[in-house]
């Protein structure tokens, strides 16, 4: 799955679109940013309910390549133009962690 | 003048907190452990500074109002004031950005309102073990415009520091950093460091401190003799 892809998804908004399209290898689903940091893979796409421009810190260090935000949880301008900066795309649904998970793992084939 | 300082004590409005931790019985306990300036700071909440206040003039002690904000990122910050209304328009502020989700006592404990001779006055009705509306970046502007002091608390532990929230210690304009008794000066990097008890219950009131010298307990003194 691409990057992209999730943009036709349904219930999924693009917040930031200012990305290099790649190949999707996996994903992580945590609130806790240190353990994010400690475990996610390079080229992961990251579900969370963190909007902030720590999250993106957080995802650059770690090779995070796309964020999905849950629950329709307001994205800080910040945290936007911090995602632009780090070429991150930042994406906005009303499914919480557990369904964006499920939705995600299926387009893995996990 | 040296000032032996704890500036991180919770009251009995902290639900986790000890019942018996009235500001009257705060003040008379920090005294008697030889601390000559203290600080109040509950979660999310100032309900009781005002009774603190009272109770720090007519004993004699210096003393900060404060709060223990938790951010959205859910990293406990510690934010202190020397005026007691800048205090109380952040803890309005703060209350008011918490969700509407409210406490129940029998699972989590009572938020009593006390005054300075422990009688109680109601309940702080919002759970305040909540996260704020307030994310770090976002205090530190509001701390800030008030004239307090912002420190990110217990940064080495491993439940609500702002470390193990959010992986690495933000830059951030933080006035210092609060270690626990056994946290390590490195993990603070170019940040002062203050230690604090965290005080829960009467017992731990003192039992970590930070000593200033300065002439009198105001927001400028410190920060100057954090950063000198």
């Amino acid at each position: 799955m691409k990057i992209s892809e999730l943009e036709t998804l349904d219930d999924f908004t693009c917040l930031q679109d200012e990305y290099e399209d790649a190949e999707i290898s996996a994903g992580y689903t945590s609130d806790l940013l240190s353990d994010v940091m400690a475990n996610a893979e390079d080229g992961s796409v990251l579900i969370t309910i963190q909007a902030h421009k720590n999250t993106v810190a957080v995802s650059s260090l770690a090779g995070v390549s796309a964020i999905i935000i849950c629950n329709n949880r307001p994205a800080s301008d910040d945290m936007l133009a911090a995602a632009e900066k780090e070429g991150i795309a930042v994406f906005q649904t009303a499914r919480n962690q557990f369904q964006t998970s499920a939705l995600i793992a299926r387009y893995l084939g996990e | 003048m040296l000032y032996r300082a704890d500036f991180h004590i919770h009251s009995c409005l902290s639900p986790c907190a000890s019942l018996e931790m009235s500001p009257d019985v705060i003040v008379k306990r920090a005294q008697a452990v030889g601390l000559n300036a203290i600080a109040l700071a509950d979660h999310n909440c100032t309900f009781n500074l005002p009774a603190f206040e009272r109770v720090c003039k007519k004993e004699g002690i210096a003393c900060l109002y404060g709060m223990e904000v938790t951010s959205t990122e859910e990293a406990h910050i510690l934010c202190l004031f020397d005026q007691l209304d800048a205090a109380m328009e952040l803890g309005s502020r703060v209350y008011g950005s918490l969700p509407d989700i409210l406490n129940q006592p029998d699972k989590f404990g009572d938020q009593p309102i006390v005054d300075e001779q422990q009688d109680i006055l109601g309940f702080a009705e919002k759970f305040l073990i909540s996260a704020s509306g307030y994310t770090v970046s976002a205090l530190v502007g509001e701390v800030h415009e008030l004239g307090g002091l912002i420190i990110p608390a217990h940064i080495d532990r491993q439940v609500y520091g702002i470390i193990s929230q959010l992986g690495f210690l933000p830059d951030e304009a933080f006035d210092a950093v609060e270690l626990t008794p056994r946290g390590k000066r490195k993990q603070a990097q170019h940040y002062p460091v203050v230690r604090n008890s965290d005080a829960h219950q009467l017992s731990h009131i003192g039992r970590a401190f930070t000593e200033f010298e300065i002439e009198s307990l105001t927001v400028e003194n410190l920060r100057a003799a954090l950063w000198a």
